[in-house]
């Protein structure tokens, strides 16, 4: 898939964000300044920026919560315009989010949770133990279980993710899936989200580690409230590092141990370094 | 043994909790039981250990219940106090001893599924001793018409060394006019966990409810949950007391309180004290609705936000 600077693509896509503009409640400041992307059905395409960038207010605002709401634009998603739907009919279509803080209704048995947003209501119990099965969580230990304090950070993230799974959504947001988890953790999730990719579901990854991303087809860059690129990930994330003055870094989580990095030409990291006054 | 016949209505009332109703009839299940229809002893069954002692009053009965010293049960004592009747008074007076070294739960059904003008009373006196773990675990279904009064008191001494669980659920059908007082004396060293829920459904449901504990004990401690939502004109009054009067004792209320509906009130009056300087008692609580964020993460998975409230009070007053 090409992408121009604006991330403006031609084909297969699942979601478009056109000139979105996101105000602060008040009005009275822009969090998010004009942003034009497009997300290619089946892909996952990490979002990547530093802490308080606006990632995750673009999540808010794609799944239409009541507070995060654009002041000008569109957002498409599978050919419908959406920007004036609430949550409820958005997730109806087939969005979801998996929250960076989940499963926070205590008293709720787990599988009730993992049920709520099921459709298919006869193979209710399959779908729940395929759900658990896929986010690597034993149905054994957690069909009877409820959602509260014993259970870890990682528990869960990993039932928030089976639920939006059950759901079978066409996209599925994860708000940094990563936050508080152990690298262990991560690289089991990382599995994970190519399991979701097979199931013909599209994952918009949230993240502010890098290295989360690799596991994405594209990438879109916000830095500080502007929609800097969409492009390839590894194209992003030299922008990103360049940005940030980070080439060391950059090539150490974009070269492989040949100290080559097959999807960018030779001299791509240089000459983003020189752009960005970072050489 | 009394074995006579227990009204099916009052049984099959239970079977919202997932109760086996054969397990209450005497010479069922492996419990101890004490089975009342309105103000006659329908059966009583004693286990090793447990002694039970029932004796009828005019509007009511006395009801002993002896847990022998070392004695350590499995199954729980049940306790069920049922009016198949409209109206009528039932006074229920519980004499509970736990002496000292014993474990038992003690599961209270209080079963009116036709009450309409109703007055249910019970004036309880519990003694735990010490090194015990009690649980008192009683639930209440006063049908659908909101037509029961009800007002139970009962002091409650905790020993030295013992855990106290006590769990209040009243949150099926709909409540009627209900007061409640329960008053804990919590002994050096002894843990006092309380948890009440209560759910008011209309504008003939009014509920008040005063939970105490008096920290009386060098580190004794004790933590009050109260949950409640009133929905429709329903009104809930929700009193958490702690207070701390002996050296490094710790205490904690928590009250949540769900809004639902024109007319509807939910009111919280935690009252803390400590006279100790060693002594820590604290208090949170909130009251309206639920965080917007738990809102949409549950309208997230396509449920309306009437479906999302449903799920969450569900869920908060999920009953243990």
């Amino acid at each position: 898939m090409e992408h121009n600077q604006k991330g403006e693509v031609d084909s297969n896509l699942l979601l478009e964000l056109k000139d979105i503009v996101i105000p602060t409640l008040d009005k009275k400041q822009i969090i998010l300044n004009q942003t034009s992307f497009g997300v290619e059905e089946g892909s996952i395409h990490a979002i990547i920026g530093p802490n308080g960038s606006g990632k995750s207010t673009l999540a808010y605002t794609i799944m239409g919560l009541g507070n995060f709401k654009p002041s000008q634009g569109k957002i498409i998603f599978d050919g419908i315009d959406i920007t004036n739907l609430d949550i409820t009919e958005r997730a109806n279509l087939g969005i979801t989010l998996a929250w960076q803080e989940p499963a926070r209704i205590e008293g709720l048995s787990i599988p009730k949770y993992i049920s709520l947003g099921v459709e298919d209501k006869k193979n209710i119990n399959k779908i729940i133990l395929e759900a658990l099965k896929i986010v690597n969580l034993e149905p054994e230990k957690y069909m009877n279980r409820y959602i509260d304090e014993s259970l870890s950070g990682g528990e869960r993230k990993r039932i928030e993710l089976a639920a939006a799974i059950a759901m079978r959504p066409k996209l599925i947001m994860l708000d940094e899936p990563d936050s508080g988890l152990d690298m262990i953790v991560i690289e089991d999730f990382l599995n994970i989200f190519n399991k979701i990719k097979d199931l013909n579901m599209t994952i918009l990854l949230i993240t502010h580690r890098e290295d989360i991303g690799m596991v994405a087809d594209h990438g879109t860059l916000i830095w500080r409230g502007e929609h800097l690129l969409t492009d390839t990930f590894p194209k992003v994330m030299v922008r990103y590092c360049a940005r940030a003055g980070l080439k060391e870094f950059c090539k150490r989580t974009l070269f492989d141990d040949n100290g080559e990095c097959p999807a960018l030409d030779s001299d791509y990291i240089d000459r983003i370094f020189r752009e960005e006054g970072m050489d | 043994m009394t074995n006579s016949k227990y009204p099916e209505e009052l049984l099959r009332s239970l079977e919202d909790y997932n109760i086996d109703m054969r397990d209450f009839m005497p010479g069922h299940g492996s419990g101890a039981k004490l089975l009342l229809d309105f103000n006659k002893v329908k059966g009583l069954e004693q286990v090793d250990g447990v002694i039970l002692k029932s004796r009828e009053i005019e509007n009511g009965i006395v009801a002993d219940i002896i847990i022998k010293e070392g004695t350590k049960i499995e199954d729980p004592v049940h306790l069920c106090f049922g009016v198949n009747k409209e109206t009528g008074i039932q006074e229920i007076f519980p004499r509970i001893i736990a002496e000292d070294n014993t474990e038992v739960t003690l599961q209270a059904h209080c079963s009116f599924p036709n009450a309409n003008g109703l007055i249910h009373k019970m004036f309880g006196h519990f003694y735990i001793g010490k090194n015990c773990k009690f649980t008192y675990n009683e639930t209440h279904y006063h049908g659908e018409k909101s037509g029961a009064t009800v007002a139970p008191v009962a002091y409650i001494y905790v020993g030295e060394d013992s855990v106290f669980d006590n769990i209040f659920n009243l949150t099926k059908g709909t409540p009627g006019k209900v007061k409640i007082m329960i008053d804990i004396y919590a002994m050096k060293n002894s843990v006092i966990r309380s948890t009440i829920r209560a759910y008011g459904k209309n504008k003939n449901d009014s509920i008040r409810i005063r939970d105490s504990v008096f920290l009386e004990g060098e580190n004794a401690r004790s933590i009050i949950k109260m949950k409640a939502a009133a929905k429709d004109g329903g009104e809930v009054l929700m009193y958490g007391i702690t207070e701390g009067n002996a050296p490094h004792c710790n205490g904690h209320v928590e009250c949540n309180e769900i809004v639902l509906g024109k007319g509807s009130i939910c009111r919280a009056r935690p009252f803390i004290r400590a006279i100790d300087p060693s002594s820590s008692v604290s208090h949170e609580a909130s009251l309206g609705r639920f965080p917007q964020k738990w809102l949409d993460e549950i309208q997230a998975k396509g449920l309306s936000e009437d479906e999302a409230i449903q799920i969450l009070i569900e869920a908060m007053l999920r009953e243990t």
